[in-house]
C-alpha cells in the first residue's frame, strides 16, 4: 500500500517481539505479530 | 452505497473504541493493558535509555507504541516533523530532542485527554519548538508540503481507512521527504470474520 500511495525506497527493520509477556501475547502469537520500523520516502 | 467498499469495519465505531482504550492509558497508565506501556516498553523496543531518562514520568508514563521510528534513520537538526497519533507525546519528545530548537516538531491526536498531557508537559519543559493539534490521521491539520518527516508510532493499524492516511501523510509532506514508522504486522493470515471483529482491532 506505501507504493501505491506514492512512497518508494522502503526499508523495514527487524522484527521486535512487542507484545512478549504481555496480555495480548496469545493473540499476537496466534498471528505471528510484531512490530516493525518502516522508513519510505515520497516519491515526487 | 458505501464509497469505500474496502473497509472491514466502520471507521466511526472504531475511532470510538479506539479514543476509550487510549483515554483510559492517558488517565491511568499504570493499569493492566494488552499491550506493554511506558518506560519499560521503551527498553523493550530500544529506544537511547540516556535520552528516556531525561524526560519527566508524564512523557513517559502513557507511551504505547509498538516499534522505534528512529531506529533506521536518527532526525536531522532543523526538521519539520508531523508526529501522527502523538498520544502524551513521547515520540514527539524524543524527535524535538533530535531536531533542536531550529526544528518544529506537531504532535496530532484526537484524545482530549493524550492532548492535554502532552500540552502539559511541553509546558513544563520549556519547549517553543514543539506543538500539539487536535486532529484525526485521516486529515491532518497541518499546511501541504510542510513536513521534512512524518513519524508515527502503532497508529496506523488501528485506523480503519489505511490508504486515506497513506496519502494524508503524502500530502503534508514536501517532495523527497520521508516517512517513518513503527507499525504492527501479521505473519499469519487473518481470517475475514476476525478482521470484521472491531474488538479484535483493538484488544
Amino acid at each position: 500500500m506505501l507504493e501505491d500511495t506514492g512512497f518508494g525506497e522502503v526499508q523495514i527493520g527487524p522484527p521486535v517481539d512487542t507484545f512478549g509477556g504481555a496480555a495480548g501475547e496469545d493473540k499476537a502469537r496466534a498471528y505471528a505479530v510484531y512490530g516493525y520500523a518502516f522508513l519510505a520516502h515520497k516519491l515526487s | 452505497m458505501s464509497t469505500k467498499p474496502e473497509l472491514v469495519v466502520d471507521p466511526e465505531v472504531l475511532r470510538s473504541q479506539v479514543r476509550d482504550k487510549y483515554r483510559a492509558v492517558a488517565t491511568d497508565p499504570h493499569d493492566h493493558f494488552h499491550f506493554h506501556t511506558g518506560r519499560p516498553l521503551t527498553e523493550r523496543l530500544g529506544y537511547d535509555q540516556q535520552v528516556v531518562r531525561g524526560l519527566p514520568d508524564e512523557a513517559v508514563e502513557s507511551f504505547a507504541g509498538v516499534g522505534n521510528p528512529f531506529s533506521l534513520r536518527r532526525l536531522e537538526p532543523g526538521e519539520h516533523v508531523v508526529d501522527v497519533g502523538s498520544g502524551a507525546g513521547f515520540d514527539t519528545f524524543i524527535a524535538a530532542d533530535q531536531v533542536g530548537d531550529s526544528g518544529r516538531v506537531v504532535g496530532i491526536d484526537m484524545t482530549a485527554e493524550m492532548l492535554a498531557k502532552s500540552r502539559a508537559t511541553t509546558a513544563s519543559l520549556g519547549l517553543a519548538h514543539v506543538e500539539f493539534r487536535e486532529g484525526l490521521a485521516e486529515g491532518l491539520p497541518v499546511e501541504d508540503n510542510w513536513a521534512d518527516v512524518v513519524i508515527s508510532n502503532g497508529v496506523i493499524n488501528l485506523c480503519a481507512d489505511k490508504r486515506t492516511v497513506f496519502n494524508e501523510i503524502r500530502r503534508v509532506l514536501k517532495p523527497g521527504s520521508r516517512l517513518q514508522f513503527a507499525d504492527i504486522a501479521n505473519g499469519r493470515p487473518v481470517p475475514p470474520e476476525a478482521l470484521r471483529d472491531i474488538d479484535l482491532w483493538t484488544g
